[in-house]
């Protein structure tokens, strides 16, 4: 087809729960449609269905089960160390011929804490441990029956600094008890937000800084000096050598805010409408984006499940235009 | 009480017969319809816009997104000529988008595969 694409990607960086990559060579549409997709669309497992056997918590039941929704759960697939794709592990439940939910469109998990004074007493360390201070439920308390499912929880080299305990669900007094099954199911989070596998998903423009040589010549140097010092991010510089204006490497991450470089050059030109000496402009076909995961997948999952979300939804609409084209 | 269905965003009505695409030819304007996406969003109706319009054959391409409730999309195309319908430069830009997510899909992969090796060091201290 005449009007086919060859979009670049370049990755800057890919960890567990974030991935930063520059796309390239396609314009603003697809970098939109990649951007929501990845907030919207792409699948991810959340509970959605709480059953309660006993709560005398201070909560009521709807607040934690809104709680446990909230709490992103992780599809680990076995022998792999990374949170994966759900899809195609899962069934959507509407789509499941099960009659109720079955193992393959739910995930179960059971919690069942109590705050129990005489066993916290036989186990506290010393005298000074409160044994009546208030216990937290968290979701390590969350007992799942998929191995390869669990609530997400921070990773290993983040832990030595923050001590997680797991997510706070509601902190118990004397006496007290929770006893619950929660099912998990997968969706989008264009039915509820818990299901967003993406605490960020942004784009931003790529920077193209064009330096006018033919007008720069005019400048004094202490001119260009002035350039070079006005700019908040620093994103110029005076060759040591040749004397000529130019921007420093890995500009592109630095340049936010340019206005001052305007209002600079605009005193410095001898006439008001003479060419700016450098101006600063939204690439139109280059986009630096930036995700983050809530825990629930890996970045680079998120990002390739996107992109079979959209492959799939516009290989499902083409067959749909076929179909309408023969009706005709 | 008047909320609407959570899931009406996105999966389409088929107990009451909804089509996902319905055609409507323009009556005034030749080589011109208007194509409703029942279900779809700004998602994939931009997508097609910016395509078409990257078409020599197109003379106009736009969508309409009624309000935040409605959930369908109309995509008006107008073609140069009446030897191209609507419909055949639609389906030829879903193609050209569909072969160009393929090669996205192969481009992540390959750039993560050598991100990785490039960067081996650092990723196995992380574990
Ligand atoms: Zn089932």
């Amino acid at each position: 087809m005449p009007n086919q694409r060859f979009p670049k990607i370049k990755i800057l960086h890919v960890s567990p729960h974030e991935i930063k990559f520059i796309l390239s060579e396609t314009d603003v549409s697809m970098a939109n449609t990649v951007r929501r997709i990845m907030i919207a669309e792409v699948p991810t497992l959340a509970i959605d269905l709480v059953e309660f056997h006993d709560n005398s918590t201070v909560l009521n039941d709807e607040y934690i089960a809104h709680r446990l929704g909230l709490i992103p759960i992780r599809y680990q697939p076995p022998d792999s160390i990374k949170g994966g794709d759900c899809h195609g592990a899962f069934l959507p439940h509407r789509e499941c011929v099960c009659y109720e939910r079955c193992p393959r469109c739910s995930v179960e998990f059971e919690l069942d804490v109590e705050f129990d004074a005489a066993m916290r007493h036989s186990m506290a360390l010393n005298e000074e441990t409160d044994v009546l201070a208030p216990l937290t439920v968290t979701s390590r308390d969350l007992r799942s029956n998929n191995e390869s499912v669990h609530p997400a929880h921070f990773l290993h080299n983040e832990q030595d600094e923050s001590q997680d305990d797991g997510i706070a669900i509601v902190k118990m007094g004397g006496g007290q008890k929770l006893k619950l099954k929660a099912i998990a199911r997968m969706g989008i989070s264009k039915e509820h937000a818990k299901w967003c596998p993406v605490a960020v998903a942004t784009y931003r423009f790529w920077p193209d800084i064009i330096i006018n040589e033919e007008q720069v010549a005019t400048l004094t140097m202490e001119q260009k000096q002035e350039l070079v010092d006005i700019c908040p991010d620093r994103i110029l510089e005076i060759d040591p050598v040749t004397g000529m204006l130019q921007a420093v490497e890995g500009a592109w991450d630095m340049a936010t805010y340019t206005e001052d470089l305007k209002f600079c050059q605009d005193a410095l030109k001898k006439r008001p409408e003479d060419d700016d000496f450098v101006r600063v402009e939204p690439s139109k076909d280059k986009f630096i984006f930036s995700v983050e995961t809530t825990g629930c997948m890996d970045a680079d999952e998120v990002l390739l499940s996107a992109l079979r979300v959209l492959k799939n939804r516009l290989n499902y609409l083409a067959q749909e235009v076929e179909n309408l084209k023969e009706t005709q | 009480m008047n909320a609407p269905e959570r899931t009406a965003s996105f999966l389409l009505d088929e107990d009451n017969g909804e089509m996902k695409i319905v055609y409507t030819a323009d009556t005034k304007i030749a080589n011109s319809g208007t194509f409703r996406f029942n279900r779809e969003d700004h998602t994939v109706a931009n997508l097609f816009r910016m395509q078409l319009l990257r078409d020599n054959s197109v003379r106009f391409a736009g969508y309409f997104h009624p309000h935040p409730l409605l959930n369908y999309i109309d995509l008006k195309i107008q073609t140069n000529s009446s030897t191209v319908a609507p419909i055949e430069v639609l389906s030829a830009a879903i193609e050209d988008l569909s072969n160009e997510t393929d090669h996205l899909i192969s481009q992540v992969t390959d750039s993560i595969e050598e991100w990785r090796k490039q960067n081996d060091a650092g990723a196995i201290s992380q574990f």
